[in-house]
């Protein structure tokens, strides 16, 4: 068993030439030998038998005519009849011998010229009930056939003729025969060598060819050239449009199999190419198809990879991936690098929520899909996100909108932040972009400020009035002491308490009005405070009030006791209550002059405690705000005062604020009837 | 001579202060908390000296002063005006109050104040009509004292007449310190200065409370007039 796998393994590792070779060599010697067999066989028993035929032809003929012969005991006729008989024509050569036995055995004549070898006269009887007896005896060496035929009388037998054929003219024929037979054999051996051999090669010389090509691109060489077939000189690739721009689409090659029902090509595709041939010829079509196809392939991806690497590479945001399995960075692009403050290499592998610690809900997120998202979302602790909060898209990523992220040193910085999952490398993983808006909330606190600085600049005249009274009453009283000590009078105890009540007091007011001055000018603090929202409405109102008095506007205050504090800034929140306030006083004076008779001239201010937050509402009786302006008073720069009597900045800083603390402004209005703002604040956490 | 004062101002320790002030040069003070009690405090007592806050609310000092001036057109309002605050003091001015403060209010101002309107209510008295005019030097000197309104249009003219009579080389108008000029008494001075240029005639200021000169600046009047020191009668 063991010789019969080894010499079939031997078997297996021939080269194909020689596979085909032998096999073929095999079955033709098998198939030859098998014929010479046959052959021979068929060809000596037919020879043989029509040999014998004749022989036995002759012997009868002798038997025959020399039966008078030796009735009449005429032996030299007899002797005439078979030396004629042997020596006719080509008989010479077949008939070795003839003789003839009398009855009791003994030999008449024979044609023998030697003499009679004694044991031949008995070497083949012929039974008393045969007509004839073949046998093969040896004479001298010889094989002979000898044919016996008796000599009959009518029924009487009375001698015995014997034909003896040569065997050797039989074996010269057939060892012609052989010869012959061999000759051709090998001539067909020979040819068949040359011919096994060039089909042979014609298969093996483009397949060793095709094999020694895909080694080559097996090691990624792309850049042998491909022209096996040499009749080529019109196929140039890179004509194709497709090849050189990897946008546009092939039709060969970006169809999927399972889609067309036919395969559709370009009408001269420049490409692909399927020759009529035999199964090499397409063999190579196709290899060499496969080939040009991994080249576009490997182009397309070679420049989507480039372009994508670009992107992030040189994208202007930070850009990382971070795995979701321990918030390790995966990857990191070099404006992250930049913005954190790190170098690359202490980047990743860095845990991600070293430097933004909100995200660590959205890889659970992203992989429960999108309906958890929006379940989830609000509770991401994006820090001054508004009530929103963070929105999941469709597309099952995250946007947090002004989230607090530290660079390198613990320092803290604002940004937005977008997180969408995906797959890295067969991990689950986030890509995060982060957008640094650092100087955006620096360019909104100084348009605040600029805001700011123009309520400031309304305020001034009322601010000029509002110091001058109690600089009056001090002066006054100081004046009055001067008096006294010229006219060297004292003063009456009364009079003297009053004026050093007065004047301190009169300084205290100043003072205050100041304070409240300076911290509205101040620019906020980035971290929000626990504000009771009376205490900048009382500020506010210290300064305008008395103006507005002037103006005959009324104030009607109904401040809530024992508010809720709500995370905020003091003068932020100033700045809100200035800007409305202002607001119902311009729409009161389009609804009503200051002297007119008998005008609704009144501002409504009220705070009260609402689902664990504050409302705030200032109602004014002035002009009203119609339905179509309602939608667009919140946006920048829209006013509907007179050029240069507003840049229309006011409620969309004021909007702004009260988002940024998480609050909802809301207005009621009637055209005619007045309006009322009504801010809600939410409970600080 | 009764030393009735009264003072109108919203702001309680400024009339506190006030009435302090006041006592201590020996008038009987009367104070209102606003117009309307000022206005019946007014034609209840009829003091000869008012003082008003003009930044009011209901009824503002502008209000006040025209009331006043429509039950007693001589009587001499003082309007106690803001820091600088030069419009409303000319608007004063045009509805015939006789003289206006600053805030704070300074002794020197108050006193000086008073006092103009003391000798003012002497010259009404008085009743003395025609304003003097005078030879000094090359120049024609005229003196105009107490309220300069719109009812000196005719002495005014006849003084100006008789100064170019004199056919002197410069005239001077010489404001008294108690001298008060109201509204129409500045548009007619600015009538007669701009009629003058146009004649050719040097004419100089000179004079004039403090006060009244920056109303003069303000209005214009100090354009029409040679620049020089003032004060000076002659060069």
């Amino acid at each position: 068993m063991s010789f019969m796998r080894q010499s079939l393994m031997r078997y297996g590792s021939l080269s194909l030439k020689n596979k085909i070779f032998g096999s073929i060599l095999a079955v033709v010697l098998l198939i030859s030998v098998a014929i010479a067999f046959v052959a021979r066989y068929i060809l000596v028993s037919s020879l043989t038998s029509e040999l014998e035929m004749r022989g036995s032809a002759v012997a009868h003929s002798i038997a025959e005519r020399g039966g008078t012969f030796m009735l009449d005991k005429n032996y030299p006729q007899l002797l005439s009849l078979i030396f004629d008989e042997a020596r006719l024509h080509e008989r010479k050569h077949l008939i070795s011998y003839i003789f003839i036995t009398d009855q009791g055995g003994e030999v008449l004549a024979h044609t023998l010229v030697r003499p009679f070898p004694s044991e031949l006269r008995l070497a083949n009887q012929v039974p008393l009930s045969e007509n004839r007896s073949l046998r093969l005896v040896a004479v001298e060496g010889q094989s002979i056939h000898d044919i016996a035929v008796p000599i009959k009388e009518g029924l009487y037998r009375i001698g015995t003729v014997h034909v003896g054929l040569s065997k050797s003219h039989i074996d010269s024929l057939i060892s012609k025969l052989r010869l012959t037979f061999l000759g051709f054999i090998s001539a067909i051996i020979g040819i068949i060598f040359f011919l096994s051999n060039r089909i042979t090669q014609y298969i093996t010389r483009p397949i060793s060819k095709l094999t020694r090509i895909s080694d080559e691109l097996s090691r990624g060489n792309f850049d042998i050239t491909l022209d096996f077939q040499e009749e080529d000189q019109n196929w140039r690739p890179t004509e194709c449009p497709a090849y050189v721009n990897t946008e546009m689409p092939c039709w060969h090659f970006d169809q999927s199999a399972r889609q067309a029902a036919t395969h559709r090509t370009c009408k001269n595709c420049v490409f692909y190419r399927k020759r009529q041939g035999d199964e090499v010829v397409q063999l190579g079509d196709s290899f060499r198809n496969m080939v040009w196809s991994i080249k576009l392939y490997r182009r397309r991806l070679r420049e989507s990879e480039e372009k994508y690497r670009s992107l992030f590479d040189s994208g202007p945001d930070p850009v990382f991936v971070v795995d979701c399995a321990d918030f390790r960075i995966a990857d990191a692009n070099p404006r992250a690098v930049e913005l954190y403050g790190y170098e690359k290499d202490e980047l990743l592998g860095m845990s991600y929520l070293d430097l933004g610690p909100e995200n660590r809900a959205d890889c659970m997120l992203s992989r429960e899909g999108a309906p958890e998202f929006m379940a989830g979302a609000s509770g991401s602790g994006a820090e001054g996100g508004g009530v929103e909060g963070a929105q999941a898209e469709v597309t099952g990523c995250l946007y947090h909108p002004k989230v607090l992220h530290y660079k390198k040193g613990a320092r803290p910085f604002y940004v937005n932040v977008h997180a969408c999952p995906i797959s890295y490398r067969g991990r689950h993983a986030i890509i995060i972009a982060v957008t640094d808006i650092t100087e955006m909330i620096e360019k909104d606190a100084q348009v605040i400020q600029a805001g700011k600085m123009k309520s400031l600049g309304e305020m001034s005249a009322g601010i000029a009035h509002e110091l001058n009274q109690p600089l009056n009453a001090i002066k006054m009283g100081s004046e009055y002491l001067a008096i006294l000590d010229e006219q060297g009078r004292a003063a009456e105890p009364g009079a003297f308490r009053e004026v050093v009540r007065e004047i301190s007091g009169q300084v205290d007011r100043a003072a205050e009005i100041i304070n409240t001055l300076r911290s509205f000018g101040r620019k906020a603090e980035m971290l929000k405070e626990h504000v009771d929202v009376n205490k900048p409405i009382r500020s506010v109102l210290t300064i305008v009030r008395r103006q507005f008095e002037l103006d005959n506007i009324r104030f009607d205050l109904k401040l809530g006791e024992g508010l809720p504090p709500i995370l905020a800034h003091d003068n932020r929140l100033q700045q809100v209550v200035f800007n409305l306030l202002t607001n119902a006083r311009d729409a009161i004076n389009e609804a009503s002059g200051a002297a007119d008779e008998g005008a609704r001239r009144l501002i409504a201010v009220r705070t009260l405690p609402e689902n664990g937050g504050v409302a705030v509402e200032v109602e004014d009786s002035g002009v009203g705000i119609p339905e179509d302006v309602r939608d667009k008073i919140f946006e920048p720069f829209f006013t509907t005062k007179e050029t240069g009597q507003g840049m229309g900045l006011g409620l969309a800083i004021t909007y702004g604020i009260v988002r940024d603390y998480g609050g909802s402004i809301r207005i009621d209005s009637e055209p005619g009837r007045g309006a009322r703002i009504r801010l809600l604040f939410p409970q600080a956490l | 001579m009764d030393r009735k004062i009264l003072v109108i101002d919203d702001e309680q320790p400024t009339l506190n202060m006030f009435r302090l002030l006041l006592s201590a040069y020996g008038y009987d003070i009367l104070t209102a908390a606003n117009g309307a009690e000022g206005l019946e405090a007014f034609a209840r007592e009829r003091p000869h000296v008012v003082l008003t806050d003009i930044k009011m609310p209901v009824m503002d000092g502008i209000e006040v002063l025209r009331r006043i001036k429509d039950l007693d057109p001589h009587a001499e309002v003082i309007v106690i005006t803001g820091h600088g605050d030069m419009d409303l003091a000319i608007r004063a001015l045009n509805l015939d109050a006789t003289d206006f403060i600053n805030k704070p209010v300074q002794r020197a101002a108050l006193s000086q104040a008073l006092a103009r309107a003391e000798e003012r209510i002497a010259i009404a008295r008085s009743r003395a009509e025609d304003i003097p005019v005078t030879e000094v030097g090359d120049a024609a000197v005229l003196t105009l004292r107490g309220s300069v309104s719109a009812r000196s249009e005719p002495m005014l003219l006849r003084a100006f007449e008789s100064a170019r009579a004199l056919g002197a080389a410069r005239l001077v108008l010489h404001f008294e310190e108690n001298a008060s000029v109201s509204g129409a008494g500045l548009a007619l001075l600015t009538r007669l200065l701009s009629d003058a240029r146009e004649r050719g005639e040097r004419v100089r200021i000179a004079g004039l409370s403090e006060n009244f000169r920056k109303v003069f600046d303000m209005v214009g009047i100090s354009r029409l007039v040679e620049s020089g020191a003032p004060g000076e009668l002659a060069e």
